[in-house]
């Protein structure tokens, strides 16, 4: 038995897989012909040194700055091709970020230029406070509160940078790697082709160049600019090369984030340069990769392409709004600073400067863009229950009866592919399913949910009414001829895919989900809207197509290729389905939408998970720094697969990831069809009593998770917070990836490994209130890990409020009392949040929700006054996201609904002794109980003291104002 | 230990008044359920003593609970809802006063006044009912069950009668031996010395290296016809059931291999008509090549080629000698059988009948009466009589053996109850296939619309859990079977058959809970106890 964590580390490592990735369904950047070219012309100009000068340049007598001075443009040339046309754009927004914007002018066909408008909740508004300055080599933009923000255009070469206090933070085109491949007519055979036969490239520099003046730039050959072919595919390439390369450094910060979904640390590893860690650059391209590796760069399921760097100065990030295939190099030219190199196969170039400068600002300028991660349905924080598959009705039932007879918690049973007839989405095989609704209303019975995969792939088949409709509305993707639907192979066989951008599909896929049919037309009326939806496979996943999805010439609405619009496929297919989800009802119901696929703002309909993980310890671990990044990238509402999908765990490693998993916003236990089965009744009783003792854990704290989710949706700021987050200038923590914070809370979990405190405060453990201080320059310790302990601190100051009594599920919660459990600071004070709504409608944004503000502050030399106050009236427009309230009503209806929903226990960690009376001021004297220990405010570690107060007042309810006093 | 303060008394949350103070708390702990003189009451674990009415008043006081059976403050208690009208239940803690109605609780106790009607009338009538009609099942099952019971003792009877005559049989049979075995010796006398000179012959010894040649090639062959269909039936498993999830486009590769060169249709094709892919199929199959004049083919080479081989070359050798000399009547110097040794003279004799006749049918040799071999009758009546000896001995012990497991308890029971349903077989049509259980035996499932009929277990054992002992209803109530054919990348096929009373042996419904696994559900009137032992085990629970 092992007692302490660091020998679980250990153990940790010493559990090796084998892998069945298979590297050779996916590219690697030599076998993409626009990586290979991007990272040709990097090398280039590494090569060249100092005397690489960008061809491209401003034309200073097209710049135009407009009226209200909120964007400039101008045109924009490249020395290389003298008769193309760019445009150059930058808009400076109210909130300070940045946009810069360039496109070809008056080319032989149109970029990609949508990404943005899918990603974006709307046209960002622009700054009224700013002033541009034209000089002679540049012009600049001032602004910001203290005007310390400029965005100087530099014009020849083309240089872009946000430079605040005099120091840079962003610059574009730095190292001249901007190169965007203009529309141009195919010519055979290509004019140097005779040269290259003869000579060796690399002596024939100087000779080339006399042949093809963009040589230097270009390289000396066209590579793959019409075709390329991979393993059996090949890609057409109608439209030629229009790859974008651009290089986007950070000359002031060490530390890069985000760019999810890559399985790697959360402080990005460089893949060039001195001391790279990959060899491949990380790649943007939404891909079923599957049994992925635990450390690579290769393309995941979802694409965010939003990058933070920081440093103990700042923080600032980058949002590049590009939906082809994006290969982005990362290195570190210094320790300083953070080169990296972005590469597009199509689009228009779309960046958003995001100025910060602390972490907190970074998130609320990326929110403002894309939106923030949706308040989600109450019981979808609950406990999760999946496997591929629950082979009948009765089955699940079974499986609910066995969660009951052992009294542990869970709020959903998940159907996956099974339950449909032949894979026809919608359609129940009836053989095993012959009564669902029943089923579902068994399930809702006992206040739970059911949700129930529907895919993005139809079936061809003539019984299948989806693809009857969507064949007959021709809102069908398209094969590269534009004419017909394109077929591909998948779960049902043979199958077409809904062009979701295509507007007329839209309508068409809500009524879909339609519990009665209002038109006589088909809908899934043997559904309820107790059942909600799993998305899966809508990278798209099709198992015949290159690199597993569809070709990239197939043809999409507007007559895009589906190489432009490829990464934000996905997220089209779960923002229809929350939709469809939500207006089953009259007034709507908040959907649950679980998605793979994922784009810069799916965090607005719903959840996502890390794919198909592995049963591993390697893949337990970087299924939490893979859900970290996920936070950073806006998306909060993440999880791993408990368990992992494939393979048998042992039972230790399925207790620990249930630890894992009740600590992540989104909390699921799945397991392949191959799989023994493995839900937690399943287990021994010793480790069925840990996991039930988790799974309650889980349910205690809804509250604390609930409270995190409201701010996040108004604030953008993630839940789940890494170190760097919560201590921006602690260079020690920027890059611990493998312990975080629950939003403001003040919890801090380390999921088994060791622990590392980083600021002078005290830390209790969450569960024997042990006391550990921390340190202002960072500090190590070691706690005790046995299997059944879980590293859970809270951070002295933190009050939280929990629900202690175990339930079923969570619906069946919502008037049980509340715990209040106050970790005091080292001077004496602390205090917690609670946000309370319906969690199922949308009435919170009419003002029907609690939002309460605890604290606790010193009261004489010893004592200690807790409050309860109301934050809703103090901040109604803080209060939900997208509606700044005027006012606040705390008698609002769901106020009243749990009027008489009190706290049952007030647990006071750290008082410095032993008080003499404990009352509620104005009303009764309270029971409480003492035990001694070290105080907050003492320097030493060990038992902290502990206050227990049983509170039988009714007066102390959580929805009034009180207070109590310790004296 | 905490005291407590007189103004402290006054400040409880209220219960409601409608309510009994001993909520939840079940009869046989009423009596510890009442104030103390100075109105206190003291945990049940003795821990702390606290006021009267802070039992259940929805906060936690006591370390193990007690003081709130009646409400959901502490955890890990129990409920005890009295139903009036229908019988009591005991519920989780955890279900009272969450806003649902516990079924359990039909008078509405586990939720506060007002929110659960009492249903105990209707729900108490109708459990009567229900429980009326399952014991009518029970009654008429336990009539069926008697009648197995009375089948095994009759069984029973049958096989001691049988060993009994057995027995006598093996006497009589043993002086029979005993006889023939002088017979036999007296007779027999010839020199070995004759046969092995002829044996010297080119002929013979040219008939040994075709027959040696001939082995090995049969060796051979029978190796790659096995490899063959090994592979075969991986490749048919593969086929049936290969997973797309895989998205392995080596494996779909495969399939279609397989599909072509074995002439099956293309299993998950869509878009084409299945009719017409059979007949290509079948076209295929039909394509043959022709035999050459003499030559065997395939089916003669299966079931001919072995009595070739088997053929006795010494036979073969005197036949020869007589061909040759006396062509009109068998000699009876040359007797075979006198040569073997006694274990293997019923072989041959067995052997020669067939070899000739197929020889005749062959038309090789004309049926020209019995060889030579004949003559030593004393010798082959001693052996069969011998051989008779050894399948009485052995039908008596497999008799014994049979009536020592009627009455075992893990093997038909106390009672014998389910001898009678030693290998019946049951079936269920799910659609695509067919499940047979064939109880004590094997489960099978055969595929509905052709295709290869796995194995899904053999019978193991009952219920093989600790915690349940040996001949309870419960360890009658599940059947393990298990080792059954292999899946393709997975364990071999297992099964647990899970049995309750019924007046029928039935098979309810089939379920592969996990890969490989299987769980059948079924009724059985060998499982209806006779009703007085319900009564008696519902009353004790009462």
């Amino acid at each position: 038995m092992r007692s302490f964590a660091f020998l679980s580390i250990l153990a940790l490592y010493l559990t090796q897989e084998t892998f069945a990735f298979k590297a050779h369904d996916f590219k690697t950047c030599e076998q993409s012909g626009f990586c290979r070219r991007g990272r040709a012309l990097a090398a280039r100009s590494k090569e060249a040194k100092s005397s690489w000068v960008s061809p491209y340049s401003v034309d200073p007598a097209s710049v135009n700055v407009s009226a209200d001075q909120a964007v400039f443009t101008a045109g924009v040339k490249s020395s290389l091709y003298p008769d193309i046309n760019f445009g150059l754009e930058v808009r400076i927004q109210e909130d300070g970020v940045a946009r810069v914007r360039m496109d070809e002018i008056g080319g032989l066909r149109k970029r990609y230029d949508e990404a943005a408008s899918w990603a974006l909740i709307e046209e960002p508004k622009l700054s009224r406070d700013i002033k541009w300055t034209t000089g002679k080599q540049d012009i600049r933009a001032v602004y910001g509160d203290k005007k310390d923000i400029q965005v100087i255009v530099a014009y020849n070469p083309l240089r872009i940078s946000l430079v605040r206090n005099g120091k840079e933070q962003v610059v574009l085109n730095d190292n001249g790697l901007l190169h965007m491949e203009h529309f141009r007519t195919k010519q055979e055979p290509p004019a140097i082709a005779e040269g290259t036969e003869e000579t060796p490239s690399d002596d024939s520099q100087v000779v080339m160049q006399v042949e093809n003046p963009r040589a230097w730039f270009e390289g000396d050959k066209e590579d793959a600019l019409w075709e390329e072919t991979f393993g059996s595919w090949t890609d057409s390439k109608p439209k030629g090369p229009e790859s974008l390369s651009l290089d986007i450094n950070f000359p002031n910060h060490n530390v890069v984030y985000g760019i999810p979904q890559h399985a790697t640390n959360l402080a990005l590893p460089s893949t060039t340069g001195e001391g790279a860690k990959y060899s491949d650059p990380y790649r943007l391209y939404n891909s079923d990769v599957f049994e992925y590796l635990a450390d690579s760069p290769v393309s995941l399921y979802g694409s965010i392409p939003l990058m933070h760097a920081h440093s103990a100065d700042s923080t600032v990030a980058i949002f590049n709004a590009v939906g082809s295939d994006t290969w982005i190099d990362v290195s570190h030219a210094s320790d300083k600073s953070t080169e990296t190199h972005w590469v597009s196969e199509s689009g228009i170039m779309d960046v958003f400067i995001l100025p910060g400068p602390t972490p907190a600002d970074v998130f609320k300028q990326y929110a403002r863009l894309t939106g923030s991660t949706v308040m989600p349905a109450h019981w979808s924080l609950g406990y999760h229950q999946c496997r591929w598959n629950y082979v009948s009705t009765d089955d699940v039932r079974g499986v609910q009866k066995r969660f009951d007879e052992e009294d542990m918690p869970v709020d959903v049973f998940w159907l996956d592919i099974e339950y449909a007839d032949d894979h026809k989405y919608f359609m129940w095989n009836e053989k095993t399913f012959p009564d669902p609704v029943e089923m579902t209303n068994d399930v809702a019975a006992n206040g739970r949910k059911m949700v129930v995969i529907v895919d993005p792939h139809l079936k061809r088949a003539n019984d299948y009414p989806a693809f009857q409709a969507a064949s007959e509305l021709g809102i069908l993707v398209k094969p590269k001829s534009g004419e017909g639907e394109y077929e591909g192979w998948c779960w049902p066989g043979s199958s077409s895919w809904t062009d979701f951008f295509n507007p007329a599909a839209w309508d068409w896929w809500k009524s879909m989900f339609k519990t009665q049919s209002p038109d006589g037309k088909w809908s899934w009326t043997k559904s309820t809207t107790d059942i909600h939806i799993w998305n899966d496979m809508n990278e798209p996943s099709v198992f015949n197509g290159p690199e597993i999805s569809m070709p990239r010439d197939n043809v999409h609405y507007g007559g895009w290729e589906h190489r432009d619009v490829h990464n934000i496929n996905g997220m089209l297919f779960s923002n229809l389905t929350s939709q469809a989800v939500a207006e089953r009802t009259d007034p709507p119901q908040r959907p649950f939408v679980l998605t793979r696929a994922f784009y810069a703002g799916s965090q607005r309909f719903g959840a996502m998970w890390t794919g198909d993980n592995l049963g591993t310890w390697e893949h337990m671990a970087v299924g939490i720094k893979m859900v970290l990044a996920n936070n950073l990238g806006g998306f909060s509402f993440s999880g791993s697969d408990v368990g992992g999908f494939f393979g048998n765990p042992e039972p230790e490693m399925l207790v620990r990831w249930y630890q894992v998993g009740a600590m992540a916003p989104f909390f699921r236990a799945h397991a392949h069809i191959d799989t023994k089965r493995r839900e937690p009744y399943l287990l021994e009783p010793k480790y069925k009593d840990i996991v039930k003792g988790i799974l309650r854990l889980r349910y205690t704290q809804l509250p604390i998770w609930y409270t995190a989710f409201r701010e996040t949706s108004v604030t953008g700021l993630p839940v789940l917070r890494p170190q760097f987050v919560m201590f921006p200038k602690d260079k020690t923590g920027f890059t611990i990836d493998d312990q975080y914070y629950i939003g403001s809370s003040g919890l801090l979990v380390k999921p088994v490994t060791v622990k590392g405190a980083t600021s002078s405060d005290v830390y209790y453990d969450y569960f024997n209130h042990h006391a550990y201080r921390g340190a202002a320059k960072g500090k190590t310790i070691t706690v005790p890990a046995e299997l059944h302990q879980l590293p859970l601190f809270v951070r002295g100051g933190s009050i939280l409020a929990t629900r202690e009594r175990p339930r079923r599920a969570s619906s069946l919660m919502k008037k049980d009392p509340f715990t209040l459990r106050v970790a005091l600071s080292k001077s004496g004070d602390a205090r917690g949040e609670l946000y309370l709504d319906d969690g199922v409608t949308y009435d919170h944004l009419k003002g029907d929700f609690v939002w309460r503000s605890f604290e606790a502050s010193k009261a004489g030399k010893k004592g200690v006054r807790l409050t309860n106050k109301d934050l809703g009236s103090a901040k109604p427009d803080q209060a939900v996201d997208g509606a700044a309230l005027s006012t606040y009503n705390p008698q609002n209806n769901f106020a009243n609904s749990i009027e008489s929903v009190r706290v049952e226990k007030i647990v006071v960690v750290g008082l410095s002794a032993k008080p003499s009376t404990v009352k509620v001021e104005g009303g009764s004297d309270l029971i409480w109980e003492w035990t001694a220990g070290v105080a907050a405010s003492e320097k030493k570690e060990g038992a902290a003291s502990i206050l227990s107060i049983t509170v039988k007042d009714l007066k102390v309810a959580i929805t009034k104002d009180w207070a109590i006093l310790i004296q | 230990m905490i005291r407590w303060s007189i103004f402290l008394l006054s400040v409880t949350l209220a219960v409601a008044a409608s309510r009994p103070q001993t909520l939840g708390v079940p009869p046989p702990l009423l009596s510890k359920y009442v104030p103390s003189k100075s109105n206190t009451w003291t945990c049940l674990d003795g821990s702390k003593e606290i006021p009267w009415n802070f039992v259940n008043d929805d906060s936690c006081d006591c370390p193990d609970g007690s003081d709130e059976l009646g409400t959901a403050a502490c955890p890990n208690t129990t409920f005890w809802c009295k139903n009036e009208g229908h019988i009591g239940a005991i519920i989780q803690g955890s279900r009272v006063n969450d806003g649902l109605c516990e079924p359990e609780c039909c008078d509405g106790s586990d939720e506060q006044p007002g929110v659960c009607p009492n249903n105990c009338k209707e729900i108490g009538e109708a459990y009567r009912k229900k429980k009326d009609e399952e014991n009518k099942i029970r009654k008429t099952g336990s009539k069926i069950r008697s009648t197995y019971i009375a089948f095994a003792s009759k069984e029973i009877r049958r096989l001691q009668v049988e060993v009994m005559q057995l027995n006598d049989d093996i006497k009589v049979k043993e002086r029979e031996v005993q006889r023939l075995e002088d017979v036999a010796e007296r007779t027999e006398a010839l020199s070995q010395q004759a046969l092995d000179e002829k044996k010297e012959s080119p002929l013979y010894q040219t008939l040994l290296s075709h027959r040696n040649a001939l082995k090995s090639l049969q060796r051979e062959h029978k190796k790659h016809l096995e490899r063959e269909k090994a592979l075969g039936q991986i490749l048919d498993t593969l086929r049936t059931g290969y997973n797309p999830n895989y998205q392995d486009m080596a494996v779909l590769e495969a399939v279609r291999g397989w599909e072509e060169l074995a002439g099956l249709p293309h299993i998950n094709d869509v878009g084409k008509d299945d009719a017409t892919k059979e007949e290509e199929a079948r076209e295929e199959v039909a394509v043959e090549e022709p035999l050459e004049d003499g030559a065997w083919t395939a089916m003669q080479l299966e079931y001919q080629l072995d009595s070739l081989l088997n053929q006795n070359l010494e036979t073969l050798l005197i036949q020869h000698e007589e061909h040759i000399n006396a062509p009109s009547e068998p000699s009876s110097l040359f007797d075979i059988a006198s040569y073997l040794p006694d274990s293997i003279l019923p072989l041959y004799e067995d052997f020669k009948d067939s070899l000739t006749s197929s020889l005749e049918k062959l038309g090789i040799v004309k049926a020209s009466g019995r060889s030579s071999a004949d003559s030593s009758a004393a010798r082959l009546a001693l052996t069969n009589a011998q051989n008779e000896l050894r399948t009485m001995e052995a039908s008596i012990s497999s008799k014994e053996e049979s009536i020592r497991k009627i009455y075992d308890v893990t093997g038909f029971g106390a009672e014998g109850q389910w001898k009678k349903l030693d290998n019946l077989c049951l079936e269920k049509d799910t659609g695509d296939y067919t499940y047979e259980v064939c109880l004590f035996n094997e489960v099978k499932q055969k595929p509905n619309h052709g295709g290869q009929t796995f194995s899904l277990g053999r019978y193991e054992s009952w219920n093989p859990s600790p915690d349940v002992s040996p001949g309870s209803p419960e360890y009658y109530s599940k059947q393990v079977y298990a080792r059954g054919t292999r899946c393709w990348n997975g364990p071999e096929r297992n099964t647990k058959v899970l049995l309750s009373c019924g007046i029928e042996n039935a098979i309810l419904t089939v379920q592969e809970l996990e890969k490989c696994e299987y769980q059948i559900t079924g009724t059985t009137p060998a499982l209806c106890l006779p009703l007085e032992d319900s009564k008696k085990g519902s009353r004790d629970e009462l």
